[in-house]
C-alpha cells in the first residue's frame, strides 16, 4: 500500500465526455488541456488541493477508455473467484505496465488501484450504449468506492436513461455541468465525494470549508485590487515637459494621449490580477476598451517648475530673496536695517514672477533647470470613477463566475441595466466621499483605503450572490 | 524602520522573484508571524535584502544623500561661523549689541522650529510649502550631483510624498543644528580671541528691569544649575547703550570690564534654544520619519499582496509537473470521401448497434445486404471475430458519431479493411437527430480515419 494519506479521486471514462472539464473545475485549474479532439489527455495528471503545503485531497485526470472489452475479456480469462476480483484488475496493471496497447487503460487503472476513489463522467446529453458495459464492469471489478458524474455537453438530456445503467454500477450519481457550475454546485459535489468513503470523510469535509474561504480571499482580493485601481487612476497625474517652442495645443494633444493611454494601462493590470486572483490566466476574452474620449479629462493646464504653481513660485521667490538680503543684513550687523531682506524678497518674488515663462532658458550646471510643462490629473471628472468602477465590478462578476473549463474566447459585454444593479443613490454618496480624496492626489490613510476596500467587497458579495 | 529598508523592499518588490510559496512560508516564519504589516515587511527585507543586485539602489542613493547632506552641512556650518563673526564684528569703538546675536540665535530657531512644526503636523501634504521653502529642499536637486553615471537617482524611485517631506524636515533640523553649531563655535571663537564689550540698544521703550526679565525669562533653563549664565539686573543697566552721537558715555567706560560677561548668557542662550531645542527637533523629525515609512511600507505597490500572500493561507490545486498531452492535430479532410450510400453492400455491420436500430438504420438509408452484422458495444471479442470472418467485398460500416472512436474500434477497422475491398464509414447521428451527425462528431471521425490512413476505407460525407 502507498503512504499517501489524502484521498485520491481519479476522473474516468470514456474518451471525450468532459473528463478534464470537471477537473478543471473541480481543480479551479484553467491550464488543462481541454479539446473537442479525442485523446487530449494522454497521461494521467494529479491535481492536488493543497493548503500551506499540506494535500487535502488530490483529483487524478486520466485519459479515457480504448480497448475495454479487451481489458474485461483479459480479466475474465484469469478470475479466480469472484470476490477476488480487484487482484485480476492488479494482475492486469502489472502484466501491461509497458504494453503500449493498453497504456491509456494502464494511466486510468494504476490510481484506482493504488486507493483512489472512481468518479466515471458520461455526457448526458447522448444516449446511454451498450459499449459502456465494459467500462463499467472494469471499475466495478476494482472494488474501489465510485460515483458517477452526468455532464451534459450539449442540450439533448438523456439523463434518466443514464442513471438506470449506471444506479447498478456506482454507489452514488450526481449530475454536474462543469461549464455552469456554482461555488454550492462545486461544493456539493465535494460532499458527495466525502461519503464515498468514511474515512476520507473529514479531509474532504476540511477541503469544502477552505474552499468556501478561497472564494472569500479572492473576492476580498479582488475588492483591494479595484479600491486600488480608482485610487491610483483618480489620483493619476501625468507631466509633460514642454518642448522648446512647442506648441501648449500639440503639447496637449499629446499628453491627453498619455494620460487616457496610463488610465487604460492601469485597468488593464487590474483586470490581468484579478483574472490570476481568480485562476484565469488563460483567459480569452473580447471586451470594449476603456472609452475616455467623451470625458473632459483636462482638470488642469498649469506650467510649473518642480511642481510648483506659479503662485507657490512666487512666495518661494520671495522667501528665497529674503533670505538672500538677510545675509547681506548680517554681514553687516544689521546696520543695513533690514532692507536687504526685503529689497531681497521683491527682488526674488518679482523675478520668480517675470520668470517664469522664460525659465527654460535658465541653465545652471550645464542643465536646464527650469521648464515649462503640462500637467493632467487627477481626475475631476465625476462621472469617470463610476464608468471605471462599473466596468471592473462588471469583469471581476464574469470572471468570478467564469468556470476553468472553458477553453473558447468569452464575450464581456456589458449591458446597459448592470449600473442599476449595484449603484443606488445611497451607494453613490457612499463611495464619492472616498472618490473625493483620491482625487486630492494626496497620501490616502491605509484605514481610508480599507474602508473603501470593504465597500467595493459588500458590493461584490451582492453581485456575486454572497450577501450577508 | 530606514530608508535603505524602504527602499530595498520597492527594489525586491519590482524584482518580484519570490512565489506565493516561498511568501507564505515566509509568513508562518517566527520572523513575520503574528506582526505588524510594517514589522513584517521589514523583517521581509532584511531576510532576501541579500538577493538584490550589487551595488543596491539603495546604497547608492543612501551615498548620494549622505554626501549632499554632508556638503550642504559643511555650508551651514560655516555659514553659521561667519554669521557669528559677523554679529560679533567689533571694532572696539562701540559694544557689540547682543540684540542682533538673540534675534539669529534665539528668535530666529525658535520661528523656523515653530515652522518645521506646523510642517510636520502638515507632512501629509503632497505640496507641502513650508518643505519647499527649506533650503533642505534642495537636497533633493543636490543628491543627483553625487549620483554616479548609471546610478539609480531618488527621482528613479516612486518616493511616498509623505516620506519625501519628512526627509526634507529631518534634513531641515540637521542643517540647521549644524548651522547653530557653527555660531555657537563662532560665538566662543570670538570671546576667546577678542575682548568684547556687549550691550544690549533698541529703539523699542524696554527699560532696563524689562530687558533683564526678559533675559531672565530666556536663562530659565540653566538659571538653577549655572547662576553665572545668567545677567544680574546691574549688568544689565550697566550695558544698556544709546548711540547718540557716536560717543560712549562715561559709565559704561568705566564698566567697560564687566561687559564682556555677557558672553555665557550668549553661549547658554545659543546652545539651549539652537542647539539643545533643535537636536531635539531634529529626534522628533527622525521619529516622524520612521513613522513615516512604516505607514508608507503597506501602501508600495505589491506590498499589499505581498502581505496578504504571507497571512493567507496558500491554497493550490495546481499540478507540480505540467502533463503532457498530445500534439495539436494538424486539420485535415480525409480524402476519401463518399457524396451517397449505395443501395446495396456485401455486408452492413453496425459499430455498438444492437440488432434492431441496425435494422431501422438500413431502412432509413434505403440499404440491402444480404448480412446485417453486430460488432463492438457489448459483442465479446469472440463475436467481433465472428463479424470479421464475413467480411468480404464492399462493406457499410455505421458507427455512433457522437462516441468518438476507441482504439477498440481502430483495431476492428484495421482487420475489417485486411479482409474487404472496400470500407465505407458512415457515422450516423442519434435517432431523436434524425440520424443525421452533428459536423463537429463527424469532424473527430474523419480525423481519426486520416490517421488510419487505409487505402480502402471511405467515409460517407
Amino acid at each position: 500500500m502507498s503512504s499517501i494519506d489524502y484521498p485520491r479521486f481519479a476522473v474516468v471514462g470514456h474518451p471525450n465526455k468532459g473528463k478534464s472539464s470537471i477537473v478543471a473545475s473541480l481543480a479551479m485549474d484553467d491550464a488543462i488541456a481541454i479539446s473537442d479532439t479525442p485523446g487530449t489527455t494522454t497521461h494521467k495528471a494529479c491535481y492536488p488541493l493543497r493548503v500551506d503545503g499540506k494535500t487535502l485531497y488530490e483529483l487524478i485526470d486520466t485519459p479515457g477508455f480504448q480497448r475495454a472489452r479487451q481489458v474485461l475479456a483479459w480479466l475474465k480469462r484469469h478470475e479466480t473467484d469472484a470476490s477476488r476480483r480487484h487482484e485480476a484488475v492488479r494482475a492486469f496493471v502489472d502484466a501491461h505496465r509497458e504494453d503500449e496497447r493498453f497504456h491509456d487503460e494502464i494511466e486510468l487503472l494504476e490510481p484506482i488501484m493504488e486507493g483512489a476513489g472512481i468518479i466515471y463522467v458520461v455526457d448526458g446529453s447522448k444516449p446511454y450504449g451498450e459499449e459502456y458495459e465494459a467500462e463499467m464492469e472494469i471499475l466495478r471489478w476494482t472494488g474501489q468506492p465510485s460515483m458517477a458524474l452526468i455532464n451534459r455537453i450539449d442540450e439533448a438530456d438523456y439523463t434518466q436513461e443514464w442513471k438506470q445503467a449506471l444506479s447498478g454500477y456506482f454507489q452514488m450519481i450526481r449530475t454536474y455541468d462543469p461549464m455552469h457550475a456554482t461555488l454550492s454546485q462545486h461544493l456539493k459535489i465535494l460532499e458527495s465525494m466525502a461519503q464515498l468513503r468514511e474515512e476520507w470523510t473529514p479531509k474532504v469535509k476540511a477541503s469544502i470549508v477552505l474552499f468556501e474561504r478561497y472564494h472569500a480571499m479572492m473576492r476580498e482580493r479582488s475588492a483591494a485590487a479595484i479600491a486600488k485601481l480608482l485610487n491610483r487612476a483618480l489620483s493619476h497625474v501625468e507631466r509633460l515637459v514642454l518642448k522648446e517652442d512647442e506648441e501648449v495645443e500639440d503639447a496637449k494633444k499629446r499628453l491627453a494621449s498619455r494620460y487616457k493611454q496610463r488610465l487604460r494601462s492601469f485597468e488593464v493590470e487590474t483586470q490581468k490580477r484579478i483574472e490570476y486572483i481568480w485562476n484565469h490566466q488563460h483567459l480569452k476574452k473580447q471586451q470594449e476598451n476603456l472609452r475616455l474620449e467623451v470625458l473632459d479629462l483636462f482638470s488642469k493646464e498649469s506650467a510649473s517648475v518642480f511642481g510648483l504653481t506659479r503662485k507657490e513660485l512666487l512666495v518661494t521667490g520671495a522667501s528665497s530673496g529674503a533670505v538672500t538680503g538677510a545675509g547681506i543684513d548680517l554681514v553687516f550687523a544689521g546696520h543695513t536695517l533690514f532692507a536687504g531682506g526685503i529689497i531681497g524678497a521683491v527682488v526674488g518674488g518679482v523675478g520668480a514672477y517675470l520668470a517664469f515663462n522664460e525659465l527654460a532658458d535658465i541653465e545652471v550646471l550645464g542643465k536646464k533647470i527650469g521648464r515649462r510643462s503640462l500637467q493632467m490629473g487627477p481626475m475631476q471628472n465625476r462621472n469617470f470613477p463610476y464608468i471605471l468602477l462599473g466596468r471592473a465590478l462588471f469583469h471581476t462578476m464574469q470572471v468570478a463566475q467564469l468556470s476553468h473549463a472553458v477553453r473558447k474566447s468569452v464575450n464581456f459585454e456589458m449591458d446597459e441595466n448592470f449600473r442599476q444593479k449595484w449603484l443606488t443613490d445611497a451607494r453613490r454618496k457612499q463611495l464619492e466621499k472616498y472618490h473625493k480624496q483620491f482625487r486630492q492626489a494626496k497620501q490616502i490613510e491605509e484605514k481610508t483605503l480599507a474602508e473603501y476596500e470593504a465597500l467595493i467587497l459588500e458590493i461584490l458579495d451582492g453581485l456575486l450572490g454572497y450577501e450577508k | 524602520m530606514d530608508l535603505k529598508s524602504y527602499l530595498d523592499l520597492y527594489a525586491l518588490l519590482q524584482q518580484g522573484r519570490s512565489s506565493r510559496e516561498e511568501r507564505r512560508a515566509f509568513g508562518l516564519s517566527e520572523a513575520a508571524k503574528g506582526k505588524e504589516a510594517h514589522k513584517q515587511l521589514y523583517a521581509w527585507v532584511q531576510t532576501h535584502q541579500g538577493s538584490l543586485p550589487r551595488p543596491q539602489a539603495s546604497q547608492q542613493i543612501e551615498s548620494a544623500l549622505y554626501h549632499a547632506t554632508l556638503l550642504l552641512g559643511a555650508i551651514a556650518f560655516i555659514l553659521g561661523i561667519v554669521t557669528a563673526a559677523g554679529l560679533l564684528n567689533y571694532s572696539g569703538k562701540a559694544p557689540v549689541n547682543l540684540v542682533y546675536f538673540l534675534g539669529v540665535a534665539v528668535l530666529l530657531p525658535l520661528a523656523t522650529m515653530l515652522l518645521s512644526f506646523i510642517a510636520m503636523l502638515r507632512a501629509n501634504q503632497v505640496r507641502n510649502f513650508l518643505v519647499h521653502i527649506s533650503p533642505a529642499y534642495w537636497l533633493t536637486r543636490v543628491v543627483s550631483l553625487f549620483n554616479p553615471k548609471g546610478g539609480v537617482s531618488l527621482a528613479s524611485v516612486p518616493l511616498n510624498p509623505l516620506i519625501l517631506n519628512w526627509i526634507i524636515i529631518q534634513r531641515s533640523q540637521l542643517l540647521a543644528l549644524l548651522f547653530a553649531l557653527g555660531i555657537l563655535l563662532g560665538l566662543l571663537g570670538v570671546v576667546a580671541t577678542r575682548d568684547i564689550a556687549f550691550a544690549w540698544s533698541t529703539t523699542l521703550q524696554i527699560d532696563a528691569a524689562q530687558f533683564h526679565a526678559f533675559v531672565e525669562t530666556l536663562a530659565f533653563p540653566w538659571k538653577a544649575w549655572l547662576p553665572s549664565a545668567v545677567p544680574s539686573l546691574s549688568l544689565v543697566e550697566q550695558s544698556h547703550y544709546f548711540r547718540l552721537g557716536g560717543k560712549l558715555s562715561e559709565e559704561m567706560v568705566s564698566h567697560a570690564a564687566i561687559l564682556g560677561a555677557w558672553w555665557k548668557f550668549l553661549s547658554m542662550a545659543t546652545f539651549v534654544y539652537a542647539v539643545v531645542l533643535r537636536f531635539g527637533m531634529y529626534l522628533l523629525a527622525s521619529w516622524g520619519l520612521s513613522r513615516a515609512i512604516c505607514r508608507s511600507m503597506p501602501a508600495f505597490e505589491g506590498a499589499d499582496v505581498l502581505l496578504r500572500d504571507m497571512n493567507e493561507p496558500l491554497i493550490t490545486t495546481h499540478p507540480n509537473e505540467a502533463p503532457p498531452t498530445s500534439s495539436v492535430q494538424e486539420e485535415r479532410h480525409y480524402k476519401r470521401m463518399q457524396e451517397r450510400v449505395a443501395a446495396s453492400y456485401d455486408a452492413v455491420v453496425g459499430w455498438a448497434f444492437d440488432e434492431t436500430t441496425l435494422h431501422a438504420l438500413c431502412d432509413a438509408f434505403s440499404v440491402t445486404a444480404p448480412y446485417c452484422l453486430e460488432a463492438g458495444g457489448n459483442q465479446s471479442l469472440e463475436e467481433d471475430a465472428r463479424t470479421l470472418e464475413r467480411l468480404e467485398g464492399e462493406v457499410l460500416l455505421f458507427v455512433k458519431a457522437w462516441e468518438p472512436p476507441t482504439m477498440d474500434f481502430s483495431d476492428f477497422l484495421e482487420a475489417a479493411a485486411r479482409r474487404a475491398s472496400k470500407i465505407v464509414v458512415a457515422a450516423v447521428g442519434t435517432p431523436k437527430e434524425g440520424y443525421l451527425p452533428n459536423p463537429r462528431h463527424k469532424a473527430v471521425w474523419a480525423k481519426r480515419l486520416t490517421l488510419l490512413d487505409h487505402s480502402n476505407v471511405w467515409m460517407f460525407r
